[in-house]
């Protein structure tokens, strides 16, 4: 199990470095969905079948292909970043803030008792008849309000995407 | 007292059923005015039912009844903050008179506003207004109280400027927001207060722990020599002054009468102007604390006096005004200045009872003026109307009653309470008494002046009728949506004083025989007559014959009419002294910016190359200029970085984020 | 299976600050939010661990992420929206070109 999570977690860095480096939009949408799969399987490592199924459904299902769409509408398949910002200012800033943060991240992780924790147990049980049955019982008013949060997202990008489409 | 409480832990209900209706009413089509009125009017209906029930609840006590409601609205730490509903006889009688008046007004306002192309917007801020006013009624807690009275701030501004493309509604409404928000300053400075001394804000609690049963801790020393409890009514009534127009911040009252006129009715006549004098009263414990009748807190005098200088200073001025509605908004002033006198003397009873019985004899000569306008066209200046008495006579015979209660003839209400007033206010201070009593006399004549012009001799409205455009249209009656409510109001406003001596106690204080009862009470008739007959002598005799006719007192007055007719130049000298004073200030810094801090930089250059030049064989005039130009360099340099900051570029703010985010981490570490 | 917990949490610090330098370092809104996409599912990675570690007996604890998921699609969905406005009305999708709010 051990090499499992090393491979799964080599395949997700490498979608996710892939996905905000290369040159050609669609490549990087094609690298995200590698990203988002390696994410995944992490869910399903960890015995969250039910959240695996549901980020594979919403992220490569539905977000991904929003993405596509977005590209497709706005003409622009290869990315507008020339070679000469690629080591511009902008970037090097950037990189360092994220390495920074990340190495303070990694220290602060590695200093706290909780990093050496291992597994509680392997009692193996399905969870998704327990969520199901949590969402409409004790979270039922959290699930509405999601679910009001979805439709006025749904309503707002659909506002804001259509305004202009009238005006010309 | 169990049935007490059960009816308290519902009062939340009197401001909830508006409301809802408000809430549902904003999202009604524009086109729905029938639902939308008969939403409104149904939810205020519902609303005085429960308003009544536990006002008649509270009758019939020996004593003061007193059941609240506590809620845990939030836990913060260890801090428990809660929020509350009373039931007392001020919350009881005050939520029965603002629901019962109310309700009349927007009986009347269907038919006042019945062409207006936003009428499902009015009554929509109209039951929101009635759900903030009840809300600040039925309030245990001064917060919360706060919060619908900043809420009623908000539907008064809504509503004067209701008609917001004419520039002078717009000016008015935003006038008095302004106002009443120089108050409102002190309101919460005193709020805060009362807070940081007592812990709570809850003003009752069964327990006897609310801010108002521990006004015996606050005796301590506060501001300017003042007890605590002192301090902080004084900061209370300078938001008390904002809201219910006390001089100097009265300003705004005249003003916002450019609302449509069942808005001046219900807001700036019965229910929200009167909210500072009910604020007063249910603080009343605060004003009192560490003071007695022979010697009164310094809050207690300035209530008093800023009372009585209204009550006159007000009343002059309605004498010459020739707006009908600006008469009755400067009355207004007058006889909040009245009620807010009383509570200085210390007669919460008397204060509170002309309060209510105010609010009936208001509302009803406010909608009459409604109707008048409506009768005749949408005139509003006096000396266009006339002889109206033959064509509007329910109107009329309404319009008669309420100018009698307001002029304190026996046995209208207005009588008995003003009575009550002036007797209490006889007791404290002979000063303040005599100038009430003048005040009484010329409320009796500038309403005789009113009655006449308006009803009496012939109509005046054809000499300008080519330029009004409805050109020599006849008055004519209203319809019965409209006269309606003044009848049933003006029923209130004959008999609604016989109860108050009956219930004198009920509000709260205890009865002890006043001296002095048959003099106030004889002087008080006799001016009232007085007033009557010189109006009468004046203007009853031989009414105007035409519009543009001089008015009979300016020829006796002269300079002094047009002074009082410009209303003291009040405005103009806010207009000369604050807000000038506001420009100049601004100006005056801009020109400290150019002259004095570039002067103060050239000076400095000059010294530096003085210096230079006396130390130029050392060559130093390079280095000297060149460090203060360095210097100058800097803040130019950090201005422009602070602008930098504000990139517009979301990928900065982005950084900024970023980088926030390592500094709190390497604090972490460090720590 | 015998991974430590801070290996998750490490590996899901290095996600985000991949998603953190994309999201800062290119031009196009496009990548800028599919890099939010990348921070936000790693932090999703993170409540799953410690719910994997700290509470497997309580399966109901997956509702934050669950939560959470439903959040960054509605963001995701409004997000792109804009873009596609914005690209409507400056005839492009890069975020240095979007300045109207410089102070």
């Amino acid at each position: 199990m051990n090499i499992a999570f090393w491979i799964i977690s080599a395949v997700a860095v490498l979608g996710a470095v892939l996905a905000v480096t290369l040159r050609n939009l669609v490549h990087c949408v094609l690298a995200l969905i590698l990203f988002f799969i390696g994410i995944a399987a992490h869910y399903f490592l960890l015995r969250a079948d039910f959240l695996g199924t549901v980020q594979i459904l919403i992220y490569v299902g539905a977000v991904a292909v929003l993405i596509l769409f977005a590209i497709m509408l706005t003409h622009n398949v290869t990315g507008v970043d020339g070679p000469k910002e690629l080591l511009g200012v902008k970037w090097w800033s950037g990189a360092a803030i994220a390495a920074t943060l990340a190495i303070l991240l990694k220290k602060a992780i590695l200093s706290d008792p909780l990093a050496t924790l291992l597994p509680a147990g392997d009692k193996a049980q399905s969870s998704v008849a327990e969520i199901g049955k949590a969402l409409v019982a004790g979270w039922v008013v959290s699930l509405e309000a999601i679910a009001i949060l979805l439709t006025a997202a749904l309503i707002g990008a659909v506002v804001i995407a259509l305004e202009e489409i009238q005006k010309s | 007292m169990d049935h007490l409480h059960k009816l308290a832990r519902q009062q939340w209900l009197i401001p909830a059923i508006p409301l809802a209706a408000a809430a549902i009413q904003s999202l009604l089509p524009r086109s729905a005015k029938k639902l939308s009125a008969g939403l409104c009017l149904m939810a205020m209906g519902i609303s005085c039912l429960f308003a009544l029930r536990a006002f008649f609840a509270t009758l019939g006590h020996a004593e003061v009844v007193r059941a609240v409601w506590n809620f845990t609205w939030f836990d913060y730490g260890t801090v428990s903050f809660k929020l509350g509903f009373i039931l007392d006889p001020l919350t009881a009688a005050m939520a029965a008179m603002v629901t019962f008046v109310g309700f009349w007004i927007f009986v009347n306002a269907t038919g006042y506003m019945h062409d207006d192309e936003n009428f499902t917007r009015f009554f929509c801020f109209l039951s929101l207004f009635a759900a903030a006013m009840l809300g600040l009624v039925v309030s245990n807690n001064i917060l919360l109280l706060f919060m619908c009275w900043e809420l009623v701030g908000l539907c008064s501004y809504l509503l004067i400027g209701f008609w917001f493309h004419k520039p002078s509604a717009a000016a008015a409404c935003k006038k008095a927001f302004i106002t009443t928000r120089i108050g409102d300053v002190g309101f919460f400075l005193g709020i805060l207060m009362l807070f940081w001394k007592t812990g709570t804000l809850n003003l009752y609690t069964a327990e006897g722990t609310g801010a108002l049963q521990r006004v015996g801790e606050l005796l301590g020393p506060g501001w300017f020599g003042w007890s605590v409890a002192t301090t902080i009514a004084v900061l209370l009534f300078i938001g008390a002054m904002g809201k219910s127009a006390q001089f100097p911040l009265h300003v705004w009252l005249p003003d916002a009468m450019e609302g449509p006129t069942p808005v001046s009715a219900l807001i700036h006549a019965a229910t929200m102007v009167a909210a500072g004098v009910f604020m007063v009263g249910r603080m009343f414990p605060l004003f009192i604390a560490g003071g007695s009748l022979e010697h009164p807190t310094f809050a207690m005098d300035m209530v008093l006096y800023v009372g009585a200088f209204t009550a006159l200073f007000s009343a002059t001025i309605a004498v010459a005004q020739f707006d009908i509605k600006r008469v009755l908004a400067y009355s207004t002033c007058s006889q909040l200045g009245f009620m807010v006198m009383a509570l200085g003397a210390g007669g919460l009873v008397p204060g509170q009872f002309h309060l209510l019985t105010h609010a009936f004899f208001k509302a009803l000569l406010f909608l009459g003026s409604g109707c008048v306008i409506i009768g005749t066209h949408h005139e509003q200046d006096m000396r266009k109307m006339g002889g109206l008495r033959k064509y509007m006579p329910i109107t009329f015979v309404c319009y008669l009653i309420g100018m009698l209660a307001l002029a304190g003839v026996p046995p209208f209400a207005g009588f008995f309470s003003k009575d009550e007033v002036l007797l209490v206010t006889f007791q404290r201070s002979k000063l303040a008494w005599g100038m009430a009593t003048f005040a009484a006399f010329l409320t009796a004549f500038y309403m005789t002046r009113q009655m006449f012009m308006v009803f009496a001799g012939k109509w005046r409205g054809g000499d300008h009728g080519a330029a009004h455009g409805h050109g020599g249209h006849e008055p004519h009656e209203v319809p019965w949506n409209m006269w309606l409510p003044i009848a049933v109001l003006s029923l209130f406003a004959i008999g609604l004083g016989f109860f108050g001596g009956k219930y004198a106690h009920y509000l709260g204080a205890e009865e002890e025989e006043l001296s002095g009862k048959a003099l106030v009470m004889g002087l008080s008739v006799t001016v009232g007559t007085l007033g009557i007959l010189l109006g009468w002598f004046l203007y009853g005799r031989k009414p105007l014959a035409h519009a543009s006719d001089p008015d009979p007192l300016e020829s006796k007055l002269g300079g002094l009419f047009t002074c009082l007719n410009r209303k003291w130049y009040v405005d103009e000298f806010y207009e000369a002294t604050i807000i000038r004073a506001t420009m100049v200030g601004g100006t005056l810094f801009r020109v400290i910016d150019k002259r004095l801090v570039d002067g103060i930089l050239h000076s400095i250059v000059w010294i530096v190359r003085g210096i230079s030049q006396v130390c130029r064989w050392v060559g130093d005039e390079f280095f000297i200029n060149g460090g203060f130009d360095a210097g100058c360099q800097t803040v130019r340099g950090s201005g422009w970085l602070m602008s930098k900051l504000q990139s517009g570029r979301v990928q900065n703010y982005f950084r900024i984020l970023g980088l926030g985010t390592i500094i709190l981490l390497v604090v972490y570490f460090l720590k | 299976m015998n991974i430590p917990l801070g290996h998750y949490l490490i590996l899901a610090a290095i996600l985000f600050a991949i998603g953190l330098a994309g999201a800062l370092t290119r031009k196009n809104a496009i990548i800028v939010l599919m890099g939010i996409e990348v921070m936000f599912n790693s932090a999703i990675l993170n409540l799953v661990a410690f719910w994997h570690y700290k509470h497997f007996a309580v399966p109901t604890a997956q509702l934050f992420a669950i939560f959470a998921i439903a959040i960054a699609a509605a963001e995701s969905a409004v997000g792109l929206a804009l873009v596609i406005a914005v690209y409507r009305h400056y005839k492009s999708v890069d975020v240095d070109e979007m300045k109207e709010l410089k102070g």
